[in-house]
C-alpha cells in the first residue's frame, strides 16, 4: 500500500505516501484500530496512534511516522496498511493520481 | 527590571528575540506551548535546551513554564475553519501568556515573530494575533529577515540547538489563511468554549525553576 518512505525535511520523522490515491475515514480507523495499538488523538483531520512509534495518519492515507529508523517505520507502515486492508475505512480512487498527487500536509 | 512573558518555540526566532531583550536589562519568564502529539518530544526538549542554553550565556536565571496546548488543536481541528488554524493557536498561546503575565507581574509578552516568515506572520495576522490581549506585544525580530536573525542565533550558539531534529506542528493546514479578518476569526472561536480551552491550559501546565532545567 506504501510506496515512499522519506525522511521528513527535519529528519525527525519519516514520511510514507500511500500508492494510490484514497480516503481514509478516520473515526472508522480509530475504531478499527483501537484493537490493534493506543489511540493518542483523533483531531478529525487526522488521527495519532501509537504502536512500534507514534503515527499520525491524514484522511489522504499519508503518514508521518515518529522515528529516524527507516525499518521500523517500513514495519510499521505495513502494519497499519495490514489493519486497513479490506475494511470500509478505506476507499481507493480509480482512474487518476498516485503518490504525485498528494499534497505535502 | 521589567519582566516579559517570552512564547519560546524550539525554533531559530524566539530564543533570539530572548537574548535582545535580557541584552537590555529586561528579566524574561519563559512560556513553551507543548504541541504535542502534533510535534514530538524532541520540540519540547529543544525548548528546554534553549532556555537553558540562554541562561548560559546571558547568566539569567529563566523560570520556564510548559503548557499543553495539543487539546487545543484538538477541539479547534474539530469544530472551526481549517484555514484559521494558525491564528487560533497564535491567540490561543497569547490568552495563555497574558494569564502567565499576570500571575508572574509581567508587563508584556515577547515573541520572535518575524514579518512574513510563516503563514501566520503577515501583517494581517498579525493584526488578528494582536487583538487578544491588552499587554503590550513585543517583537524585536519584527522587520529583520531570517538570515540576520540566524547570523545572531548562530553567534550565540542557539543556532545549532534550534536545527536539532524535531518535528514539525503536523497539524497546520493544507492552505493556512494569510490574510484573516478578525469578525471570521471572532465568530470561529464562538463554536468552541474558549475560557474553558484557557482553563485546562493552565490547569495542565507545570514549572521548572531556573535551576531545575
Amino acid at each position: 500500500m506504501y510506496s515512499l518512505l522519506k525522511p521528513c525535511k527535519t529528519t525527525a520523522a519519516i514520511e510514507a505516501i500511500p500508492k494510490e490515491r484514497l480516503t481514509l475515514d478516520l473515526d472508522l480507523c480509530e475504531e478499527i484500530f483501537q484493537k490493534h495499538c493506543t489511540i493518542v488523538a483523533n483531531a478529525g483531520v487526522m488521527l495519532i496512534v501509537s504502536d512500534r512509534c507514534e503515527v499520525s495518519i491524514h484522511k489522504d492515507g499519508r503518514l508521518i511516522l515518529k522515528t529516524d529508523n527507516a525499518d521500523l517505520a517500513a514495519d510499521q507502515a505495513g502494519r497499519i496498511a495490514g489493519w486497513l486492508d479490506g475494511t470500509p475505512a478505506i476507499r481507493k480512487h480509480t482512474g487518476s493520481g498516485g503518490p504525485g498527487q498528494h499534497s505535502r500536509r | 527590571m521589567s519582566k516579559l512573558v517570552c512564547l519560546v518555540s524550539g525554533g531559530i526566532d524566539s530564543p533570539v528575540a530572548a537574548y535582545m531583550m535580557i541584552r537590555q536589562g529586561v528579566e524574561i519568564v519563559a512560556v513553551h506551548m507543548d504541541n504535542r502529539p502534533f510535534t514530538d518530544d524532541k520540540n519540547l526538549e529543544k525548548a528546554l535546551h534553549l532556555v537553558r542554553h540562554l541562561q548560559k550565556v546571558t547568566k539569567s536565571p529563566i523560570k520556564t513554564y510548559v503548557v499543553p496546548h495539543g487539546p487545543n488543536h484538538i477541539t479547534f481541528a474539530k469544530n472551526c475553519n481549517r484555514h484559521l488554524h494558525c491564528l487560533f493557536c497564535r491567540r490561543m498561546m497569547f490568552r495563555v501568556a497574558e494569564r502567565i503575565a499576570e500571575k508572574e507581574g509581567a508587563v508584556g509578552i515577547l515573541t520572535g515573530e518575524s514579518m512574513g516568515q510563516v503563514a501566520s506572520q503577515t501583517v494581517q495576522n498579525l493584526t488578528v494575533v494582536t487583538q487578544i490581549t491588552k499587554l503590550p506585544l513585543i517583537r524585536p525580530l519584527i522587520g529583520m529577515d531570517k538570515q540576520e536573525i540566524i547570523e545572531i542565533a548562530r553567534k550565540i550558539g542557539t543556532y545549532e540547538i534550534s536545527i536539532l531534529p524535531g518535528l514539525c506542528c503536523t497539524i497546520v493546514p493544507k492552505q493556512p489563511s494569510t490574510a484573516a479578518k478578525l469578525d471570521a476569526v471572532t465568530s470561529e472561536e464562538q463554536k468552541v468554549d474558549i475560557d474553558v480551552l484557557v482553563e485546562k491550559s493552565l490547569e495542565g501546565m507545570y514549572v521548572l525553576a531556573p535551576e531545575a532545567l
